[in-house]
């Protein structure tokens, strides 16, 4: 394969455009490739590729700058948003925006924290990698109490499409035939430890509705034929995936889905291209193409295609379609509905537990196991006494207290060091991963004078949790406060704090799906309602947060919507 | 450092070498895979060491980023007292101190920095009054007293003041453990497990593991 992979300037009119690289980008780039459309993916950060750009990986802490910790000068200046994920550190910083580049405002009174990964790969390559399906009851919640709009799709409808990812991807995870949570195509789960095994059994005693299981996740605990042909290897449990991984060990559009693509030959990448806006034609009532701000030199140039896939993030993707505005569309494109930008969801992770565990003294672990246990949505059921509507699931795990637990203890000398110098005493964990409703006001909006570098304006964030949220939060510190102290554990603890959205980064909504276009942006396939050949198929087409952490079903919406744009495009219908 | 380029990489650069460099990395992970082929394939990858401390052999001889040197003489001494040596090197041997200096002053506030001074004078001053010589001048079981006593906040101090010993004790946790001597011969360190296993077995002459992951 002579042919260069990166493109800057083209006159090539592509079958497909996908803007964005992340995990729906990658897909969708992949899906439309292997079938044999010359795809074009523009991607408005620098390229980082596999292995080779992977800085932060694998470096003892000792040779690092400031052991891991990045400077104050770095942070005020350029990260001072972006420092607030728990993932931000100095093996993983090049992977996250500049704050000064990236200005974006919040309605007085409202916080929001929005996180970039602005490069190739986007936020896959920092992402938390917990995949689970969505179910029934997740497809059905909007329609039963009336919050938000029903989802226009069913299990059914997006069944096999999961499949098809997770066989792809690689999904580590037990079968467990719950009725609240969808079993996935798995290779082998993470073992639990023995304290989280008989904790396990406790619950399964005490509360036989909610039972604890490993957590699902984009790791290759034992790749298959597949895997090792995409270069992809075991999963050595190093747990320091946010810095990359040179072993593909977890689903990266680098590691998984780009290699895919760049296979078949019909992969072109245009990276550090800003995309501004979608160029439309009245005449014919299609997106033509795309006008691109160069991220470096700030010149314009255009990207021509039949097709165009908007992957660019929640946030981003709607950006794009709200800074796109026609004679037909002055309220931003494919918005005839005057619901773009609205019902943003994050998810809530407010509300913690832990308690310490006696005994198992001579138990230990050995390597750094990237997940946890997590209890599936209890609360899949509506109930009208619980006094709050849809509900959460519980992540945690169990762990033994090393030197940086125990160093708080008095003593000093030698006693002190030796204390420190064993594994302390067991803990074990619980936290929420809470549903947030669809509200028509939490919203994001174009600033109406600020703009950022590029010209293009920028957003200003209008969201809040609101009392259901809170309530939800409070109920799960409750719980979880009796499940530990039921199943035997110590000093048990726990607390809600009610901070604000936008650090789960698990940004939904804003251009959501539905069955009618008067009250949605996109039709059951991503398909833009008002343009038939303009999909999104990130978050910002969720009509309901779920619980679930969504970027699997961001993979398989991308790839069923790709299947149906290339039949319809087959069709001549787009 | 080689990660300059990755912002505003050039937009030309063809999948030939990407390709080529990950059937090597295929052909070694698979056909010989154990820790040391492991190795051996991310030793090139590093992001630059050339920016972390470096441990100097003695860091009190000349004034540092936040101390004077005496003020690094005393925490040197300190350091010695809270992880002293044993049959490894302790947090003095290793420079801690010098690590604490260049660490206050790039990565904490102002405040912190002027804390840990005044935590240092309080020491020097309560020595002085109460037993007529600066810390370093006091014997060892003089000086293990006193700091025992700052740490619980009783007879000589107060609450508020062992808070404040508690955060240097922090301080000289966090450059310890995280120091080479301190990682790899006090503790286990293991930089690739390769895998997890949710048991084995532990006697209390194990040390703990000195990584817990990046973001755990």
């Amino acid at each position: 394969m002579k042919e260069q992979i990166y493109i800057n300037k083209t006159s090539e009119v592509y079958d497909a455009i996908v803007i964005g690289s992340g995990i729906s980008g990658g897909w969708a780039a992949k899906e439309f490739c292997e079938r044999g459309h010359k795809t074009l993916m523009i991607e408005r950060g620098g390229v980082v590729e596999h292995r080779k750009d992977y800085i932060g990986e694998n470096t003892p802490m000792w040779n690092q700058e400031h052991r891991g910790k990045v400077e104050n000068i770095l942070v005020d200046q350029q990260h001072n948003i972006q420092k607030q994920c728990y993932a931000f550190g100095n093996t993983t910083k090049h992977f996250f925006g500049n704050d000064r580049d990236l200005p974006y405002t919040t309605k007085p009174g409202t916080e929001f924290t929005w996180i970039r990964g602005n490069m190739l790969g986007g936020k896959s390559l920092l992402w938390h990698r917990q995949c689970y399906r969505l179910g029934e009851y997740d497809f059905n919640a909007n329609k039963l109490d009336g919050y938000g709009n029903d989802w226009p799709i069913r299990s059914k409808d997006i069944e096999k499409w999961y499949s098809h990812v997770e066989i792809h991807a690689g999904i580590s995870g037990s079968k467990e035939n719950l009725p609240n949570l969808p079993d996935s195509e798995f290779l082998p789960p993470f073992e639990m430890t023995t304290p989280e095994k008989d904790i396990q059994a406790r619950f399964a005693k005490l509360y036989p509705e909610r039972p604890m299981i490993m957590g699902r996740t984009a790791h290759l605990t034992q790749p298959t034929k597949l895997h090792v042909e995409q270069g992809r290897v075991k999963c050595q449990a190093r747990n320091e995936c946010h810095a990359g991984c040179s072993f593909g060990a977890y689903f990266s559009t680098q590691s998984s889905t780009l290699p895919a693509a760049a296979k078949t030959g019909n992969l072109h990448i245009a990276p550090n291209s800003v995309v501004h806006s979608l160029i439309y034609d009245e005449a014919t009532n299609r997106v033509k193409g795309v006008r691109v701000i160069d991220n470096n030199d700030l010149s314009e140039r255009e990207y021509f295609a039949k097709v165009i896939f908007v992957c660019a993030s929640t946030i981003g993707s709607t950006q794009i379609l709200m800074n796109s505005v026609s004679k037909k569309f002055p309220n931003g494109i494919a918005n005839s509905s005057g619901v773009l930008g609205h019902y943003l969801m994050d998810h809530n992770y407010n509300s913690r537990a832990s308690g310490d565990l006696e005994g198992y003294e001579d138990e230990y672990y050995s390597g750094r196991r990237p997940s946890g246990i997590m209890i599936p949505n209890f609360y899949y059921k509506p109930d009208p006494k619980r006094g709050f509507l849809r509900g959460y699931a519980l992540g945690g795990k169990a762990y033994r207290e090393g030197w940086d637990a125990q160093q708080h203890q008095d003593g000093l000398g030698v006693e002190y060091k030796n204390k420190l110098k064993q594994a302390g005493k067991w803990r074990f964990e619980l936290y929420a991963q809470g549903e947030m409703l669809p509200r028509f006001e939490n919203q994001m909006r174009l600033h109406p004078t600020l703009k950022d570098k590029w010209g293009i304006p920028q957003i200003e964030f209008d969201v809040r949790f609101s009392e259901n949220e809170k309530q939800m939060m409070e109920d799960a510190t409750e719980q979880s406060i009796n499940m530990l102290k039921a199943a035997g554990l110590k000093n048990v603890s726990g607390h809600a704090k009610h901070g604000p959205p936008g650090l789960a980064i698990h940004e939904l909504g804003t251009a959501r799906m539905g069955r009618d276009p008067k009250t949605s942006v996109l039709n059951g396939f991503n398909q833009s309602h008002d343009i038939p050949n303009l999909f999104v198929t990130d978050g910002a087409s969720f009509c309901s947060s779920a619980v679930q952490n969504p970027s699997l079903t961001f993979m398989a919406l991308t790839a069923r919507a790709v299947d149906y744009a290339v039949r319809e495009l087959a069709a001549k219908r787009i | 450092m080689r990660n300059k380029q990755t912002s505003t990489h050039e937009q030309t650069i063809g999948m030939g070498r990407q390709e080529k460099s990950r059937r090597r990395f295929l052909k070694n992970v698979t056909t010989m895979f154990g820790g040391a082929a492991i190795g051996s394939i991310l030793s090139g990858n590093a992001i630059s060491v050339a920016m972390a401390y470096v441990p100097s052999a003695d860091s009190t001889l000349t004034d540092g980023k936040v101390f004077n040197s005496a003020q690094l003489r005393l925490l040197k001494q300190i350091c010695a007292i809270v992880i002293p040596k044993t049959d490894t090197l302790g947090a003095a041997e290793v420079d801690t101190h010098g690590f604490i200096d260049n660490q206050l002053f790039h990565c904490h506030s102002k405040v912190e920095q002027e804390q840990t001074i005044e935590l240092l004078s309080l020491i020097n001053q309560i020595a002085e009054q109460s037993l007529s010589a600066i810390f370093l001048k006091l014997n060892a079981e003089q000086q293990f007293q006193l700091l025992t006593e700052l740490d619980l906040g009783e007879k000589r101090f107060v609450q508020t003041q062992r808070k404040a010993f508690k955060k240097l004790k922090q301080l000289i946790c966090f450059g310890y453990y995280t120091s080479e001597v301190g990682a790899t011969q006090e503790l286990r360190y293991d930089p690739v497990p390769g895998g997890f296993k949710g048991s084995i077995p532990y006697k209390s002459s194990d040390p703990t593991w000195a990584t817990r992951g990046l973001f755990d």
